[in-house]
């Protein structure tokens, strides 16, 4: 008997974690989505009045193209810059160790702050990139109050703060691709971009793989930025899924229609992740 | 099981009982939650201190509401979590309808007196003003902070005013003269004024809803569940703020990261509340003169103009245990001598009907002559309509409101239909 409950026992920290921080969440948020509820009156059943409502919303399906919007251009950035960085970083140049932290840096600063920072950069009138860009004879680019232009922004910025993680990941792949590799193909007189292009992406293929993935269940993410810089404007152009999530529950109290587009969401980028992952069971 | 592990078990149980028991057994008879601004805790400590001088048996306690995002999710935490002060005094009179409906307030109405003491304090504008759908009335009309028009006088003279632009064609006028691309870089940089440019639903108090009040003599947005908007008042004053835009004479870009661009010249007029006062007589450059007006306003508009108040209003929970005795706690505190010591306090004005008449305010305005402006811009202003879903409307005028007046992507007409439309369809649901 006492052999019998001292497994349960040991397992059961993690089962009422399970239960209290996964289990019931997720549960209740499925059930919320059957209702209206504002927090503070009683529930009101609604059948599937909100999945309806997401159908017919507007701005979610805007905010989920403009999430997509964002995956498109911060995805191939972050691959391109964060390769192009780390292959250098893997050379033997001075202060190496420093431009490998320096890189490292923005990560781990706070996202509040480096969207502060962004915003000034991107000031119309006082901003350093639009006085350069007069300088040299350009016009005025109005990075966050056009709607063409302000996404292209937040995914630029999301990829600075980003950047040295990958590059770290890559520096990681670089460094496995063994040298004769090379060796042997500067023998048979192979150039730099012959080098890079048959060998070592082939090489760290899987390594691009996991950014891929990382960037991808990172960029659905997205919130901070335009929460901060834009509030989601200008005209809807910054609203990301989840911040549009967030105003509906947190904003307006919609917690049965937050819950709804929610679970929408997860499963989307469950699906998405799916994909992914039958890519690399192919791959292997 | 042992003695010393029985013994152990009951104090365990002894410390986590008392722990959790309800605190109000222990505690004061009221607890009070004020705003969490330095002037106010100021005041509601004088208030509480006097009151439990000379009432010893019914002692209140007071405490800044805890500090959160803002002060509406710290209350609606306390309302869901039953964590509720007995009374709170800094709610907004939007929020009030929500939580009447959800069942989480005192009808004061109900309290002996109230209704005495509510008309002898307001006019019968505010008392309806704050009676919700259901007849009853849930909050005290306590302090306002009228929305009105600052502006750098020098500026004005300058310009060739004697007196802030007071009509829409002035107000064109004033911003022409005084537009300018001062580096000569093809982009203007000085303006005539500024509001906040992003979509926040609340940013609309500080220009589209108070241009709304002044043009339309105080007229509501939402009437009996339907929009009541789109009328010639909206029209001219999206109009009036599309051309502000489409003119540059106010600025697109976000300034309120840089500078106080209002001292620093860069404009000349900000639509803002009596909290700039102590702002700029601690930050103002020498030589630097400015002044309130009230809101501009169409060139036909005839009568008195109105503003938006900001009103905060105090509530009673209904978690309070004894109701009779806060609503006693808060006649005290509403009194004539304790309306001038929240003026004096906090240089925020009691909502009462006599704030210009009463002997007892003279010598506060006479020392304070720009808070006298607001003093008599309080018998024009107004608060929010009664609706539980007065933030999306909101929302939805402040979307419609960037897609008409900051990018020009719809005409007047047709942002107030389809703003009118989608509020239409709010009530609906």
């Amino acid at each position: 008997m006492r052999k019998k409950i001292i497994p349960y026992l040991l397992v059961s920290p993690y089962i009422v974690h399970f239960i209290i921080f996964v289990a019931f969440p997720v549960g209740f948020s499925i059930y919320l989505t059957f209702n209206n509820w504002n927090i503070i009156s009683p529930m009101e059943f609604t059948g599937l009045n909100n999945y309806k409502r997401l159908f017919q919303d507007a701005v979610f399906w805007k905010s989920i193209f403009n999430t997509l919007i964002f995956l498109a251009i911060h995805i191939p950035l972050q691959i391109i810059v964060a390769l192009f960085l780390a292959e250098l970083l893997n050379q033997k140049i001075n202060f190496r160790g420093f431009f490998r932290a320096a890189f490292f840096l923005p990560v781990i600063v706070s996202g509040v702050v480096v969207t502060i920072l962004w915003q000034q950069l991107y000031g119309f009138d006082t901003g350093l990139i639009n006085r350069l860009l007069v300088k040299i004879g350009f016009e005025k680019i109005g990075w966050l109050t056009n709607p063409n232009w302000a996404m292209p922004s937040i995914a630029v910025m999301a990829t600075w703060k980003n950047v040295g993680l990958y590059i770290v990941l890559f520096l990681v792949g670089l460094q496995t691709v063994p040298p004769q590799y090379y060796e042997a193909a500067e023998l048979e007189g192979a150039t730099h971009m012959q080098k890079f292009l048959k060998i070592t992406l082939p090489m760290i293929n899987p390594t691009i793989f996991m950014v891929v993935v990382l960037s991808t269940v990172g960029g659905f993410s997205l919130f901070i930025e335009p929460y901060v810089m834009t509030g989601g404007g200008p005209l809807n152009s910054t609203i990301s899924a989840v911040l549009y999530i967030y105003k509906q529950g947190f904003f307006y109290y919609h917690m049965g229609y937050a819950a709804t587009l929610g679970l929408f969401f997860a499963m989307l980028i469950l699906t998405v992740v799916m994909i992914q992952k039958k890519f690399v069971e192919k791959d292997k | 099981m042992r003695t010393s592990n029985f013994l152990l078990l009951i104090a365990i149980i002894i410390i986590v009982l008392s722990c959790s028991s309800n605190s109000h057994s222990r505690r004061s008879k009221i607890i009070y939650w004020s705003s969490n601004n330095i002037e106010e805790i100021e005041f509601a400590r004088y208030i509480v201190d006097s009151w439990n001088k000379n009432n010893p048996g019914d002692k209140v306690t007071f405490q800044p509401v805890p500090e959160g995002q803002s002060s509406e999710e710290v209350i609606l935490a306390a309302v869901v979590g039953k964590t509720t002060p007995d009374i709170y005094s800094n709610m907004w009179e939007g929020d009030v309808e929500a939580y009447a409906e959800a069942g989480t307030l005192v009808a004061l109405d109900t309290l002996s007196g109230f209704t005495d003491f509510l008309r002898e304090r307001c006019d019968s504008s505010v008392i309806e003003e704050v009676t919700s759908l259901d007849g009853h009335i849930y909050q005290i009309p306590w302090k306002i902070n009228p929305v009105m028009l600052l502006y750098n006088a020098n500026i004005v003279k300058e310009l060739g005013f004697n007196t802030a632009p007071r009509t829409y064609s002035e107000f064109f006028e004033a911003a022409k003269k005084f537009q300018k691309d001062t580096d000569g870089d093809g982009y203007v940089d000085r303006w005539f004024g500024y509001a906040e440019v992003i979509v926040t639903w609340w940013q609309r108090f500080f220009d589209f809803y108070p241009l709304y009040l002044a043009a339309s003599n105080g007229a509501p947005l939402v009437k009996s569940n339907k929009a009541a908007f789109n009328n010639d008042a909206a029209l001219k004053v999206f109009g009036f703020l599309r051309e502000l835009y489409q003119k540059k004479y106010f600025a697109k870009e976000r300034l309120s990261a840089r500078q106080d661009v209002f001292l620093d010249g860069i404009i000349a007029t900000r639509f803002t509340g009596s909290w700039e006062i102590s702002h700029a007589e601690k930050f103002k450059p020498a030589g630097f003169e400015y002044n309130f007006s009230p809101m501009p306003v169409p060139d036909s508009h005839k009568g008195p103009v109105y503003t938006y108040g900001d009103p905060k209003n105090i509530v009673i929970f209904k978690t309070c245990p004894d109701p009779n005795l806060a609503w006693k706690f808060l006649k005290f505190a509403l009194n004539e001598e304790n309306d001038l010591k929240f003026l004096e306090i906090t240089n925020q004005l009691p909502r009462r009907k006599d704030l210009n008449t009463n002997p007892k305010y003279a010598s506060y305005f006479k020392k304070n002559p720009k808070m006298e402006i607001f003093a008599k811009q309080a018998k024009y202003v107004k608060g929010t309509d009664q609706s539980p879903v007065l933030k999306e409307v909101f929302d939805i005028i402040s979307q419609e409101y960037e897609a008409c007046v900051i990018y020009g992507k719809k005409t007047p007409q047709e942002a107030l239909n389809d703003a009118e439309k989608a509020v239409n369809l709010l009530f609906l649901k």
